[in-house]
């Protein structure tokens, strides 16, 4: 787990994504068929759910479901089992998705030190390729 | 007083009565109870003569080698003597002292903080380890703890992840953005 904070810290500060600076490169770098996120539930919605403001995120929709099944089913706990399990493989997706995108800039900066090494031992500088 | 509101003649008769033997028992004005210290027992002024320091001894019941009174500096302790401040605590606890709570003997000299230094209240024990151990302890906990604390600080832990995307350009009216202006636009990708 601590890999990337030797990496960071006490080898190549450069090759690793500081993560308060994300994302430092265009988004359709490499991938131009990217999609939006979609987001299904409105704001409207969330606010009027009294959602607080870190869960307001894409895994929203799911989220007031969930809600409104507690409250329906209330003091009963086992009742929403199925839709408490949706809203957190959500949120395992959105954090696979995060993973992700820590990975695409690291390799991202690695092509852009290589870049950079070649075109500078040529002379030339640039990360077009 | 309701005798003499009372009329009639057996109680005026009673209470002139009453009042005669009182006054006939009565002591002279300035006059104190025999079980009262008397004048030579109280502490007197800062002995300067050597008899005057015996006499102050022998007042409270200590050795003339024993005893040394405070300073004169005008702080008004007169001759009463000087004990080392140790409170009550460090007396022996199996001794059959005369007043065991107060581990005090009877007629023994009692320090100048004596209300003080009684178990209750001020403790001057010494410690279980010696002072400059525990300090040096102390003191090297504290300074590992913040220089940890510090080293946190500047190089900070977290997950190889990026940050957590919210819809809505990140927010803006929930966070509390101005609704006339245009919020910066923030799009996020699935990957």
């Amino acid at each position: 787990m601590g890999a990337h904070l030797g990496r960071r810290y006490l080898w190549d500060a450069e090759a690793e994504p500081d993560p308060l600076h994300m994302p430092s490169f265009p988004a359709q770098l490499g991938m131009p068929a990217r999609q939006p996120r979609v987001m299904v539930a409105s704001a409207s919605q969330l606010a009027d759910a009294r959602v607080p403001l870190e869960q307001r995120d894409f895994c929203g929709h799911h989220l007031l479901r969930l809600l409104r099944c507690q409250r329906d089913n209330f003091p009963v706990p086992w009742g929403c089992h199925a839709l408490r399990h949706a809203w957190d493989s959500c949120q395992h997706q959105d954090y696979v998705m995060r993973m992700k995108e820590f990975e695409r800039e690291r390799r991202l900066r690695l092509r852009q030190q290589r870049l950079r090494r070649r075109h500078g031992d040529s002379g030339d500088s640039g990360d077009s390729e | 007083m309701a005798a003499g509101a009372l009329r009639g003649v057996l109680w005026p008769r009673a209470a002139a009565g009453l009042r005669a033997a009182r006054a006939a028992l009565a002591a002279p004005l300035g006059a104190r109870a025999a079980s009262e210290m008397s004048k030579d027992m109280l502490p007197g002024p800062y002995p300067r003569t050597p008899e005057e320091r015996a006499a102050a001894a022998k007042k409270y019941n200590m050795r003339v080698e024993d005893y040394q009174p405070y300073p004169d500096d005008g702080l008004g302790y007169g001759d009463y003597p000087m004990l080392p401040n140790k409170s009550q605590y460090e007396r022996d606890p199996w001794y059959q002292w005369d007043q065991p709570d107060m581990r005090h003997n009877w007629g023994e000299p009692m320090h100048w903080d004596f209300d003080m230094y009684i178990r209750n209240r001020v403790d001057t024990s010494p410690t279980v380890v010696p002072w400059h151990t525990m300090s040096k302890h102390f003191l090297l906990f504290l300074s590992i703890m913040l220089i940890m604390f510090g080293l946190g600080e500047i190089y900070p832990s977290y997950r190889p992840v990026g940050p957590k995307q919210y819809p809505f350009n990140d927010l803006y009216l929930e966070r509390g953005g101005d609704p006339n202006k245009k919020p910066p636009a923030v799009i996020h990708y699935e990957i």
